[in-house]
């Protein structure tokens, strides 16, 4: 295959953002609780041990029980029981919210309702947003955090995703020219930097021969299985992998998850079919370009997280986008060519 | 049995097959599926029937194709396309008029493919707990999902205890330390 030679700032025209679960985009909800004002700082280590043992905020245990306070003439203040954890009452007193004879309320003020993050932040921009709430502890992914910030991939790395996106995206093209929807899909192994296959959309041959479903049987072909023919094709093309390779994964027994360990890279995000297809073909990373209305890595589902599944994968969007966008509108030409 | 409601578009509210047909094309889906356990293949039964005439079925051959998209109901769904073709008849048209029995729930990608294909109704005996895409991880027959095909509506549970004991037996024969695998519907 032949290597991307294009200049350096090309790969600053693109950013490869992950698609997260979503628990990990979704915004921070937040709780009701009753706090007090400790009055007597040298009350507070007693209070704390006190109210964690008598009132435990349970599910909470991501929400600091104590917050400083420098804007009143208190400084610090303290978690008392979750709201709902208390039956309604007109005038909220401290002795009606504390079970009777427990703790000694010395050195609290007056109680007074705050919203707290209700879930444990799983994302430093949840974290952020959770922590103008109340303070709050957070155990970090630094991955996540730093493909958030756009800045996972190497300089090395941005080149080869270029690279292979480019392939994708001149597939598409000329799946485009042969009359099918131009969506271009690149398989690699990552570990050798090979490109296992190169497929485009077929559906006009084939309703279900989308560009993913064509590149997963030409990487089962590259390993002596396969079921279609795409010779018609010649931008639909595979490596044979090599005998040694072929045994490995023979003895490995991961066959026929025929793509454990490659890469994905394909213009358009894939939909529920090629998405399932790419669970059950165990695939290793998904990059694409760009959305889909119905698109099930991101835009309509997210199967590459969906937890009762026994694969789950990483998934990243962005690569090429302006040029995968400019493919959108290489087929709307074509389809009012042809008065679609 | 639990029945489920799918699209509510009239022809497929008027397509659906009666209690007889459903009795006598399970028990074929079931023969199917038997076969396919006493050979040590995925015992998976399945079958498309257009106008009273079996138009596709198929098996899983995933393992020989080492193509891990190779369900019973994509095998299915590729001889009704060769029959339409070489009929002449319009893809679309004869779709919307199958039905498809098979003996355990489609997975998320089947259930997708059959939309897309526009197949307006199934027959199923039990949930796929695992991969199922008529509801017991998504919903893809219902889901709102413009773009892909139409809407299907499912018929379940028809000798669902039956399918599950077929499948119990294959997964025990494969694997007796009861890992999970994917060959399944
Ligand atoms: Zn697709
Ligand atoms: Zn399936």
């Amino acid at each position: 295959m032949k290597r991307w030679k294009g200049s350096p700032c090309d790969v600053d025209s693109w950013v490869a953002l992950p698609v997260l679960s979503d628990e990990q985009s979704q915004d921070v909800e937040l709780v009701e609780v009753y706090a007090a004002p400790i009055l007597d700082k040298k009350e507070t280590s007693r209070l704390v041990r006190e109210l964690n043992s008598l009132c435990p905020l349970s599910g909470l245990q991501h929400v600091k029980r104590v917050r400083p306070c420098s804007e009143r003439p208190h400084t610090l203040e303290v978690l008392m029981c979750l709201v709902s954890d208390v039956p309604k009452m007109q005038v909220v007193s401290i002795d009606s919210l504390l079970p009777s004879g427990g703790i000694n309320c010395n050195g609290l003020g007056e109680p007074f309702v705050v919203k707290v993050p209700a879930r444990a932040p799983l994302t430093r921009p949840q974290f952020e947003l959770a922590s103008q709430h109340w303070p709050t502890s957070f155990h970090e992914d630094k991955q996540v955090t730093v493909a958030l910030r756009g800045e996972l991939f190497s300089h090395h790395q941005k080149e080869r995703i270029h690279a292979y996106m480019a392939s994708a995206v001149t597939a598409a093209r000329e799946g485009g020219v042969a009359g099918m929807e131009a969506i271009g899909a690149v398989v690699v192994d990552p570990k050798t930097e090979r490109i296992i296959a190169v497929g485009h959309d077929c559906r006009r041959k084939h309703p279900l021969h989308h560009a993913v479903m064509v590149v997963i049987d030409l990487v089962a072909r590259s390993q002596g299985g396969g079921f279609y023919g795409f010779d018609s094709y010649p931008a639909c093309r595979f490596t044979s992998a090599s005998s040694v390779q072929t045994e490995a994964q023979i003895e490995n027994g991961t066959q026929p998850y025929i793509c454990t360990g490659y890469d994905l890279y394909v213009t358009r995000e894939p939909c529920v079919m090629c998405a399932m297809a790419l669970v059950h073909s165990r695939i290793g990373r998904v990059f694409y370009g760009v959305t889909s209305a119905d698109g099930a890595l991101g835009s309509k589902f997210k199967i590459h997280t969906q937890k009762d599944l026994n694969h789950r994968f990483e998934v990243y969007r962005g690569v090429l986008s302006r040029e995968c966008e400019d493919l959108h509108s290489m087929d709307d030409h074509i389809k009012k060519d042809r008065g679609e | 049995m639990g029945t489920e409601e799918g699209s509510k578009e009239e022809s497929v509210e008027l397509f659906c097959p009666s209690e007889e047909e459903i009795e006598r094309w399970m028990a074929r889906a079931f023969d199917m599926a038997k076969e396919a356990l006493e050979n040590g293949e995925v015992p998976v039964g399945c079958l498309m029937v257009y106008k009273d005439e079996v138009v596709g079925k198929g098996r899983n051959e995933v393992n020989e194709t080492k193509n891990a998209t190779r369900h019973a109901e994509m095998v299915a769904l590729d001889q009704v396309l060769d029959w339409c073709w070489q009929s002449s008849l319009d893809v679309k048209s004869v779709c919307e008029r199958i039905a498809l029995y098979v003996t355990v729930e489609p997975c998320i990608m089947c259930a997708a493919a059959l939309r897309l294909l526009n197949i307006p109704v199934i027959v199923y005996g039990c949930r796929n707990e695992r991969f199922g895409g008529c509801g017991s991880v998504l919903d893809v027959s219902s889901a709102d999902l413009p773009h892909t095909g139409t809407q299907f509506k499912c018929i379940s549970g028809h000798r669902a205890e039956e399918a599950v004991d077929m499948l119990k037996t294959f997964y025990k024969q494969q694997n007796p330390n009861g890992e999970k695998q994917n060959h399944s519907a």
